[in-house]
């Protein structure tokens, strides 16, 4: 369609499509949460049993159902089931209403299924819970400053940290598959939009209702109980903990559908010649991720569920008493953490491959053992997760063979960097925003892996276990190492999104501050491991004053270079220099396609006939 | 190299509503439905490993047995507390496994159901009757509801014990007793899941949106029906024979 | 171009590589006794070695990418107008990626052949009349009990140079036990019974802090223990009231 139709129709859609749908959108979407939430509370009021001691759970299991009902709801994420089954399907004109034709900013407000939207909405999502958890990260800091400071009370810093870990790891899960698995993954392949397009928007919408459960835990008792919700502390915990629960279990139904939804799209959508060694290597990563993710994260939900059974039914899983075992819960969300740490890393990995080759104009060096390292890392984190348990005395003759594993997971690590410096090796580096944020993070994930060395060595790990040095180690693979890639792939893909390049002086400013706000603010933190200053103390002794006085103000530091990178986000959005359709200058598909990017991305279909990393061919032009 | 050496003319993409054909939408679809299983698949392990650590573990003894009072009357608690006489002393309560056959009959109606469904569809690919595929789901779907309602009766009849102190009183449930709720609660989700489908099915074969023509939906749905029937079936011989210490 | 000539020679990359191998292994060899808790224990002997051996290991891999990154910034950097022209394509090097397999693979072998190794000593017990130690881990405090006598006390009191066998569980939530100079580390978990054992070898206090969150007072749940010779810890025994 031409421009001037679009200017015509703007805020109107098109004429005969969509249905209940062009009465439905954020605010139906909150207001049906809350009405049901509120029903479904006084209901458990007014059949639930007063003397029961787990009532007060029940209520708030059920306000937690209420609301992801509602809001389900209210924003037409049932509108397609319950019409499927009526057996009254969506007509051509309802698809391209829900796919946001001729909506103009309102889509982003909607249940829409264009999958470049459902990317914008997922980048505003990364930057809400990031924030949130970068915000409780500084009250940490803050709180930690001096050895007796109490900035927070405790069970609220208790809270604090529980709550930081979870809205970074839920943040960090979507950073970088989130926005641009959605944004850009179909267009690279050659496909008009996601396999699923209305799965896609669900995985969007549920992850917001999750995540506004996971903020609410904070308003209604907290979660006193350290983010890797070990049981049977969670038993000690009030209805914070009903809320933490569901808004995981809700959370494990989003990465789900959007893990199908990446997997069905890149396996059959493929356009004509886009073999599986003609794949962008991001989109390798993409896919890798998507695979285990859909793999881990049923341990997830099995391990709340269980949790919320607990507490809501009496049942024994993790009471002792009743013969259950807080070990179950540590297996149950191990199984499912360490192969997540791979899910948040490798489509960052991915994104740095793809980068690295763009901005040195050379191919990603040895695309097939670049390839072969990230399954095989996918493989072993399976077999890995008991290294998380080494001091917990669960089956300590387990310790050799879970060691074995988790040290061969240096060996494809290792095939990361040789590919990551033998492609950039030699090329001519465009010094560009990304590439910076690429060097970022080979320095940090260098530091990041070196140190997960000791810490697989079980003698080491007796020592180092439950200390600042694991927290310090974790730090720098995911904001040293993801968060540098999520940036790269920001400040990468940023034009092709708005049509502006993200500004580079503020791009580097921030850089610089948050480069070295990590080696300040982990370093230190290492050192507070070293002389044994255990996680999680909102008080320390005297004896790790300095180093946690560094500690905060490297953390202020990281802070003040993310709300640089914030407002040259927001302002570069508008206001920006024009970047035009292939920035970079590359060669693959979301390059080739007009920005903004048309509905169905492609008018005619393209067909692939090599890979896109020949930048040789474009110097004769 | 240059745009026009990337993208070239397609023949099939030049309709303009870029409408795929049928069979690629099912393929895609079809392979979605695959990859669901797998993470129900994970599920499934990860119910059967929570089942076997659970048993294999027996924290105190508790796995069928508890220190406690049978059943769980509010009434008798405060009638015992203000009595002289106080609570009586608690003894060993050993809960036994639930009813294998009720069990069986759950795994069976559900195996029932998708032999149904499989016919049905079968027979829409046949004969290209939607009116019959449309009763015999129907009938699909009211067996497996048979499912769920005794599904409920199930979790009725798992017992639990009470636990009495001094000061408070909790009802409790030993480590099979609970294993077996989440295993009966899951596969009752299941069944629910299912009965949404077939009744689509029935609506929509009735409506005309899945005819003799149009019959790949009958089989998506057909395909995770089985699924759940051969979990249920697994799951079924999981906690009939290994669930004695 | 003078610019493909630097590109090519590599003795600068080599240099880098080389200082800072050395100064990663300085800073691995000095880092643990300067900064870790005095050693008090084989354990934490064992531990500090093996940090020192892993860094050793360590140092030249990370020292190489570090040197290869400047090397990248400093010759590859295109220092031209507007977009740089395509570098040669390279596409795989077998030799390179079969060396540098080979090379990972040895080293990981290298660190998992040590690693079960010390882990072995890390478990071996001399099984010579050891001293047990039942610990109980509740909100938010350690009590400690002698077996074999009446004496259940808060203060951790060990004699050097005998085995002591720690056996652990929990009145509540799980807490995890810790000695920071002796590298020694179990959680305590209600229910079960976990163990460690180590053999103190210095005189001196050592500190045990809780490692697994417990709740609103865990950052108390710090307490102190000290090694004494064998005469004053069977004196300090007998003095202990007896409590049940």
């Amino acid at each position: 369609m031409s421009t001037s139709t679009i200017e015509k129709t703007v805020h109107k859609g098109n004429a005969s499509g969509g249905g209940l749908a062009r009465r439905q959108n954020f605010l139906t979407g909150l207001v049906g949460g809350i009405i049901f939430a509120w029903l479904f509370w006084w209901i458990a009021r007014l059949v639930g049993d007063q003397s029961s001691r787990s009532f007060s759970d029940l209520t708030a299991t059920s306000v937690t159902l209420g609301w992801l009902f509602g809001f389900w709801l209210g924003i037409g994420a049932l509108n397609g089931p319950f019409r499927w089954l009526i057996g009254r399907d969506q007509t051509r004109e309802d698809q391209l209403y829900y796919a946001g034709e001729n909506l103009g900013v309102s889509r982003y407000w909607k249940f829409t299924t264009d999958h470049k939207v459902v990317g914008v909405q997922y980048i505003v999502m990364t930057m809400v819970l990031l924030g949130a958890g970068g915000i409780l990260a500084m009250a940490i800091r803050t709180n930690l400053i001096t050895p007796g400071n109490h900035f927070v009370n405790q069970q609220v810093y208790n809270s604090f940290i529980s709550m930081h870990g979870m809205l970074m790891i839920l943040g960090m899960i979507v950073a970088v598959a989130g926005p641009w698995a959605n944004f850009v993954v179909p267009i690279m392949v050659g496909a008009r939009d996601m396999a699923f397009p209305r799965l896609n928007a669900l995985s969007l919408w549920t992850l917001v209702a999750a995540a506004a459960l996971l903020l609410t835990t904070l308003a209604v008792g907290g979660l006193p109980v350290g983010w890797v919700i070990l049981a049977p502390i969670t038993n000690q915990a009030g209805v914070g903990m009903d809320f933490f629960a569901m808004a995981i279990v809700v959370f494990t139904v989003s990465t789900t559908v959007a893990g199908v939804n990446t997997l069905a799209t890149v396996v059959k959508m493929r356009t004509k010649g886009m073999t599986f060694t003609r794949l962008p290597i991001f989109v390798w990563g993409s896919i890798i991720a998507a695979a285990l993710g859909l793999y881990a994260f049923p341990y997830f939900l099995l391990a709340e569920v269980l949790q919320l059974m607990d507490r809501n039914f009496q049942t024994s899983f993790y009471v002792a008493s009743g013969g259950g075992t807080g070990w179950l819960q540590a297996n149950l969300f191990w199984m499912m953490g360490h192969p997540e740490v791979y899910v948040i890393l490798l489509p960052a990995v991915g994104a740095i491959f793809e980068i690295a080759a763009v901005m040195s104009r050379k191919p990603v060096f040895s695309y097939k053992t670049a390839v072969g390292g990230m399954v095989a890392l996918a493989g072993l984190s399976i077999l890995v997760w008991a290294h998380h348990m080494f001091t917990t005395g669960w089956a300590p003759t387990l310790g050799g063979p879970f060691m074995l594993t988790t040290e061969l997971i240096s060996i494809p690590t290792g095939i990361f960097f040789l590919v990551l410096i033998a492609t950039m090796w030699r090329g001519n580096v465009w010094f560009r925003l990304p590439t910076l944020w690429v060097y970022g993070f080979i320095f940090d994930f260098v530091i990041g892996g070196v140190t997960g060395i000791y810490l697989s060595d079980i003698p080491i790990d007796n020592q180092f276990h439950g200390t600042m040095f694991v927290t310090a180690h974790f730090h720098y693979v995911f904001a040293g190492s993801v968060l540098f890639g999520a940036v790269a792939a920001l400040a990468f893909w940023y034009p092709k999104v708005t049509g502006r390049f993200l500004n580079e002086t503020m791009g580097r400013i921030s850089f610089g501050l948050t480069f070295i706000g990590i080696q300040v603010t982990f370093i230190s933190m290492f050192l507070s491991g070293l002389k044994g200053m255990p996680r999680r103390y909102s008080s320390y002794s005297m004896l790790f004053e300095h180093t946690n006085f560094i500690t905060t103000i490297g953390g202020y530091t990281i802070m003040a270079g993310m709300l640089v990178l914030l407002a040259a986000v927001i302002t570069s959005w508008k206001h920006g220099e024009a970047s035009g359709p292939n920035p970079w200058h590359a060669n693959s598909l979301e390059w080739m396609v007009p920005t903004p990017v048309p509905l169905e991305n492609f008018d005619v279909l393209p067909v692939i006939t090599e890979d896109p990393y020949n930048f040789a061919e474009k110097v004769d032009h | 190299m240059s745009l026009d050496d990337t993208i070239s003319t397609h023949s099939e993409g030049h309709d303009h509503g870029h409408h795929e054909a049928p069979e690629v939408v099912d393929s895609r679809e079809r392979f979605g439905v695959w990859l669901f299983i797998a993470g129900d698949m994970v599920t499934l392990g990860a119910i059967w490993f929570t089942y076997l650590y659970m048993r294999g573990t027996n924290t105190d003894g508790h796995w069928m047995s508890m220190l406690g009072y049978q059943g769980h009357s509010y009434a008798w608690y405060e009638n015992a507390l203000n009595s002289s006489a106080g609570l009586p002393a608690a003894t060993t309560i050993h809960v036994g496994p639930m009813s294998a056959g009720l069990i069986w009959l759950v795994a069976l109606v559900v195996a029932v159901s998708a032999g149904i469904i499989w016919w049905a569809e079968k027979l829409l690919r046949e004969s290209k009757n939607a009116k019959a595929f449309s009763n015999i789901a129907l009938l699909g779907t009211v067996v497996v509801l048979l499912a769920v309602i005794l599904s409920i009766v199930q979790l009725r009849h798992i017992p639990s014990i009470f636990v009495a102190n001094n000061d408070s009183q909790v009802m409790a449930y030993t480590g099979y007793s609970s294993a077996m709720m989440m295993i009966i609660g899951v596969s009752m989700v299941h069944f629910i899941i299912l009965a949404f489908l077939g009744l689509g099915l029935a609506i929509r074969s009735a409506r005309g949106a899945i005819t003799g023509e149009k019959w790949f939906q009958a089989r998506l749905v057909r395909i995770f029906w089985v699924w759940v029937a051969i979990s249920t079936l697994v799951t079924t011989l999981l906690t009939v024979m290994v669930n004695k210490l | 171009m003078s610019q493909s000539e630097n590109k090519k020679s590599l003795v600068g990359f080599y240099w880098t590589w080389g200082i800072l191998t050395v100064v990663g292994v300085v800073i691995g060899l000095w880092a643990p006794g300067r900064f870790m808790p005095a050693s008090m224990s084989g354990n934490m002997h064992l531990s500090i070695l093996t940090i020192q051996v892993f860094t050793v290991c360590a140092a030249p891999v990370a020292a190489g990418i570090y040197a290869a990154t400047l090397h990248n910034i400093r010759h590859d950097r295109w220092r031209g107008e507007g977009v740089p022209p395509a570098a040669e394509a390279v596409r795989g090097n077998t030799t390179l990626v079969s060396a540098w397999l080979i090379a990972s693979s040895v080293l990981t072998v290298f660190l998992l052949v040590w690693g079960l190794g010390a882990l072995a000593v890390d478990n071996s017990s001399t099984g010579k009349n050891p001293l047990v130690v039942d610990v109980t881990g509740q909100q938010w405090l350690w009590t400690f009990h002698y077996a074999g006598t009446d004496v259940n006390t808060t203060q951790l009191v060990l004699p050097e140079n005998r085995e002591v066998q720690f056996r652990i569980t929990s009145d509540d939530v799980t807490h995890g036990f810790w000695i920071a100079q002796m590298a020694v580390q179990v959680d305590a978990n209600a229910g079960v019974f976990t163990e460690i054992h180590t053999t103190p070898d210095k005189l001196g206090t050592f500190d045990i802090r809780c490692t697994q969150f417990c709740g609103l007072n865990h950052s108390s749940m710090v307490t102190t223990g000290e090694v004494v010779s064998p005469q004053n810890f069977q004196k300090w025994l007998t003095s202990q009231p007896a409590t049940i």
